[in-house]
């Protein structure tokens, strides 16, 4: 009976505490439609924050909280709404997941960097008043701590309600969500309410951060404060992003069930420490099944910013052969190392096409891309190789096995969401993520499955050899990289392919509106189903190309973290071309480590500014969440404008060619020894990067020249480079409007100096 | 170009000049110009219909007057003061009431909670539910009901009757017939009409001619992105199928 006090009050607490998260969460989707994935990593900070302030800094308690609490993470909502989410009314549910994932791992990066992960001495997180600080309610010793964490709860939970049905402010909050123009037209401020909000939500994170981290007495590691935060998530789901009660009722059930299993599990189940960290992700999965089908919005016709063409056959199979050609060069003069970066980038681009595939061509999301790609990585690993020691090879049987049952893996995950909204696929796909990385990848021990002994992931690493096709043995570097890269150019013609088929028109129809679709009589559930297992294959197939790549394997390679920092670059690159995907492969693959490697070379070589280059590595790994950020001003992804620069190119030839030459040249100097790697690799970036608009200006120069007219002088330097003309007041006066005020326009006579208007 | 409004109502202005004025109005989304130097007036104490084919940019003209689209050229008055540049929240705590196309509610809101919305134009709850309530006793039986699940009709009542009681100097219309039964409509211009009475100017746009025109003082015939034709209803009545049929 002790016993069960005991957990139960340490239940509440941590429910409490969980509500806290979820309340934050509730309140700034309420607002602005928005589901911040951030919210854990801001609670991470808060927890950081405060304990630089408290113990690293030795500020007493209260003017520290006064400080993260009542300024810094209200701040930073209210700067984040201002700066990122603001701008993304009218973007696509993808886009709004992708830029609030790519706040979190921006943050992420930035607690890293700022609080050294492998420090000297540990961080020490007390409890309020200090561990020691203890009152005994019904036998049962409870620290203030707890107390104040629950107290606080509840005190929340009345105050969000009441603003929410109380106050002309709280209901005008909700009105926002609805419409914001209507709600401007009722005299209202949108703007204003929604940065209000967000502010409120950092708050809220805030103190659940600093509430829960002494309580579950983890270590200050940001990966796992933030996922600590994101526990909550199951809650806010409970009460499907608006009931607070029932997020109350959520949020209370899962901190009991958290304690309960630890009181109750017999101790010799080795397994109840993993499925405790589990329990709110498996929780969130059971809430997804029995979710009731959200009305399907048939009258609201979005106009979503994202626009994506569709290449033709003829230009994907010119892509494909150029990139087959390119990389067949490539690896003609590569070192092996380098070469190995690019194939390990390559097995990204793959995974990335999966999510092209889903996300691009039927609008879905999977945040656990390399979840299923270790779920493929086990399957060879069990049932695919062939050979053992240095002669083992992954067998073609394999490879098939292993795309199979990522897609029937992928069905199991999808199925319970896809009656639902895109992000409620999106959070299943997450909890299935977390749930892979901390109950099927920590399986490092024997058990008895079936009557046999089976290890799952034995010693945390598995080795996964290259495959053999027939005769054709792909082990050296050079092979698999062709392969690689054959194989992902095929899969990309494939996608257009899709694209163009009937079946890639109905993805598309579904993507644009599935009540559309439903009414004409389409299943839905089925397109979306069929969509979902296709793309599990492909990531479950790249997957297991990336463990082949890296030979050997740890669950840290298909950390969650990993597969959100995946989407976020591919959504980045353009999640609606196979182009899109190699960028953010090769992006993710090659140039970030290129780019650290490069730069702690140079460290290493000028020892005395070492600091400075210490400093730009840690710029470099926050570099692609800073990039996702900006999303939300350019939803179509880079290759949009990298499409349109090339056609520019292709405009002018004389450029092009001036391009492929010096490629060309550059790549004959490398073949031939004059050069080195690194020298190839920046001179082909100054080719590609300074080339086309130097040439581009020197040509438009000589074809102003030509024509015999003088460049148009920027407006600025008018009246500075040459003398005004009626013309440029005529132009000015329109762009001021000044006819409009009634004020009689200066005429300007014939060579009179004029001035600007003041 | 500043905002001159001061804090002062708009029906304060005493004049006999026109309420609205649009003079040389373009707007345009993004780089496509829809509205190509719209000149308007609509005087004090009258009911303007803007009337035209799907497209031609009578729910744009409502958008600059409201205040959601800025004019990138031209000018907008109100009163006589010039407003290029307040925000449709200003214009709205200032006595301009809108309508806006199809959706005039907060459908995730109970009734209560919509005619609550309207008081940030600074009247009272109690004040807005007695003239809702009284003019539409069906909004009474149903304050507790989500708007969104009430019938298109019932919606259109909900949004008029923010109209009715915020009391406004110039009530802007779109489209109060889109989706509606006939019977319906005709009940709601009949209200139009009596607000009309009340002396609020009136901006209406509408697809259907025959039914507006019966209370419109003035129309004016929008054609890509221009008004082509000011006059009473009965100057028009010849041009009008032309600009439906014709162009
Ligand atoms: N948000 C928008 N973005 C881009 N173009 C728009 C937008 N809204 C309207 N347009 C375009 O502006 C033009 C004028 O549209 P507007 O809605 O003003 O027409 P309307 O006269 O109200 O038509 P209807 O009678 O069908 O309501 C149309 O060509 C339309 O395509
Ligand atoms: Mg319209």
């Amino acid at each position: 009976m002790q016993q069960f006090v005991q957990y139960t009050i340490l239940g509440l607490v941590l429910g409490g505490v969980y509500f806290i998260a979820a309340s934050g969460l509730v309140v700034t989707y309420t607002t602005s439609g928005i589901f911040n994935f951030s919210q854990g990593a801001i609670a991470m900070l808060a927890a950081f924050t405060y304990w630089q302030l408290r113990w690293g800094w030795g500020w007493p308690a209260p003017i520290a909280l006064l400080v993260v609490l009542g300024v810094l993470a209200p701040a930073l909502g209210a700067v984040l709404y201002q700066v990122v989410m603001k701008n993304l009314r009218g973007t696509s549910e993808v886009t709004k997941i992708v830029v609030s994932v790519g706040v979190m791992l921006g943050f992420l990066a930035l607690a890293t960097w700022v609080w050294n992960p492998t420090a000297s001495s540990p961080r020490n997180f007390q409890k309020f008043f200090g561990a020691n600080a203890i009152v005994e309610i019904f036998g049962v010793r409870i620290t203030w701590h707890e107390i104040i964490s629950f107290v606080l709860a509840l005190g929340i939970a009345a105050g969000i309600r009441f603003l929410f049905v109380r106050t002309r402010s709280g209901v005008a909050m909700r009105a926002v969500v609805d419409d914001p123009e209507l709600l401007e037209l009722n005299g209202g401020r949108p703007e204003r309410l929604a940065t209000i909000s967000w502010a409120g939500g950092a708050f809220l994170a805030a103190l659940a951060g600093i509430l829960i981290t002494p309580i579950t007495g983890s270590s200050m590691s940001a990966n796992a404060l933030t996922l600590l935060v994101i526990d909550a998530f199951a809650a806010a789901m409970f009460g499907r992003l608006k009931s607070l009660p029932r997020t109350f009722v959520g949020a209370i059930v899962l901190g009991l069930t958290n304690y309960y299993v630890v009181a109750y599990f017999p101790s010799s189940w080795t397994w109840t420490s993993a499925f405790r960290q589990s329990i709110p992700m498996i929780m969130l999965f059971i809430i997804l099944i029995i979710l009731p089908q959200d009305r399907l919005r048939g009258t609201t016709v979005l106009r979503t910013r994202e626009r994506f063409h569709m290449p033709t056959m003829r230009t994907a199979w010119i892509a494909a052969l150029v990139l087959v050609v390119v990389m067949f060069s490539l690896q003609t003069i590569m070192q092996p190392s380098p070469m190995k970066t690019l194939a390990y980038g390559m097995t990204l681009a793959m995974i990335a096409l999966s999510l092209v595939l889903l996300t691009g061509l039927a609008g879905e999301i999977n945040l656990a891309a390399l979840s299923f790609g270790a779920i493929g990585t086990i399957v060879v690993f069990h049932f695919g190789t062939t050979g053992s020691g240095l002669d083992a090879r992954m067998t073609l049987w394999g490879i098939v096995l292993a795309s199979l049952v990522c897609a029937v893996v992928g069905a199991v995950v999808a199925l319970p969401a896809l009656r639902l909204r895109g992000l409620y696929l999106a959070l299943a796909t997450m909890a299935f993520g977390v749930f892979v990385s901390k109950m099927v990848l920590s399986e490092g021990n024997p058990r008895r499955l079936f009557g046999r002994d089976f290890t799952i992931f034995p010693g945390g690493t598995l080795r996964i050899p290259r495959p053999k096709i027939g005769p054709v043995d792909f082990n050296s570097d050079k092979a698999f990289l062709t392969l690689v890269t054959v194989l992902f150019a095929l899969l990309a013609i494939g996608l257009v392919a899709i694209r163009h088929s009937g079946y890639g028109r109905r993805l598309a129809a579904m993507k644009d509106s599935p009540a559309a679709c439903a009414t004409l009589g389409m299943s839905v559930v089925r397109l979306k189903l069929s969509v979902f297992m296709l793309s599990a294959a492909v990531a479950g197939l790249g997957g297991v190309l990336m463990s082949a790549q890296l030979g050997a394997v740890s669950a840290e390679r298909f950390d969650i973290f990993l597969s959100l920092s995946l989407l976020m670059v591919t959504v980045v690159g353009g999640i609606g071309y196979a182009s899109g995907a190699l960028l953010a492969g090769l992006f993710l693959g090659c140039s970030l480590l290129a780019m650290t490697n490069t730069l702690t070379k140079l460290g290493a070589d000028y020892a005395s500014i070492q600091a400075i280059f210490a400093f730009m590595i840690s710029a470099v790994t926050v570099l692609p969440a800073t990039i996702g950020i900006t999303m939300g001003k350019n939803p179509s992804g880079a290759v949009t404008d990298i499409v349109k620069g090339l056609n520019d190119i292709k405009q002018a030839r004389p450029l092009m060619f001036t391009i492929i030459g010096f490629e060309v040249g550059i790549w004959l100097l490398t073949a031939t020894d004059v050069l080195t790697n690194w020298n190839f690799v920046i001179l082909t970036a100054i080719n590609l990067l300074v080339v086309p608009p130097l040439g581009g200006a020197i040509m438009k120069k000589r074809a102003y020249a030509k024509a015999g007219v003088a460049p148009p002088t920027p407006a600025e330097f008018i009246g500075i480079d040459r003398a005004y003309t009626q013309l440029d007041l005529d132009e000015m006066e329109s762009v001021l409007g000044f006819d409009a005020l009634g004020v009689a326009a200066p005429v300007l006579h014939e060579g009179e100096p004029a001035h600007a208007p003041a | 170009m500043s905002t001159n409004i001061s804090a002062s109502h708009f029906s304060s202005h005493d004049g006999n000049g026109p309420l609205l004025e649009l003079a040389g109005v373009r707007a345009s989304y993004g780089p496509i110009e829809v509205l190509h130097g719209v000149d308007l007036v609509v005087p004090q104490g009258s009911v303007v219909a803007l009337l035209g084919p799907n497209g031609a940019g009578k729910s744009t003209i409502l958008k600059v007057c409201s205040g959601l689209l800025q004019p990138t050229a031209g000018e907008v008055r109100v009163a006589g003061r010039v407003i290029n540049g307040a925000t449709a929240d200003q214009l709205a705590r200032l006595g301009l009431c809108t309508i806006p196309e199809g959706k005039g509610v907060f459908p995730n809101l109970t009734v209560r909670e919509n005619l609550w919305m309207a008081t940030m134009a600074g009247v009272s709850l109690s004040d807005v539910e007695e003239i809702a309530y009284a003019r539409f006793p069906r909004l009474g039986e149903r304050r507790k009901q989500l708007a969104g699940t009430m019938s298109g009709g019932e919606q259109q009542m909900l949004s008029m009757a923010r109209a009715l009681s915020v009391n406004p100097a110039l009530l802007l219309l779109d489209e109060l017939s889109m989706g509606l039964a006939p019977l319906v409509v005709a009940n709601l211009y009949e209200i139009v009409a009596q607000v009309s009475e009340e002396g609020v100017s009136i901006l209406v746009s509408e697809q259907f001619a025959r039914t507006v025109l019966g209370i419109a003082h003035y129309a004016a015939i929008v054609l890509h992105g221009n008004v082509t034709r000011v006059g009473t209803p009965a100057e028009l009545e010849d041009e009008l199928s032309a600009a439906y049929l014709g162009s």
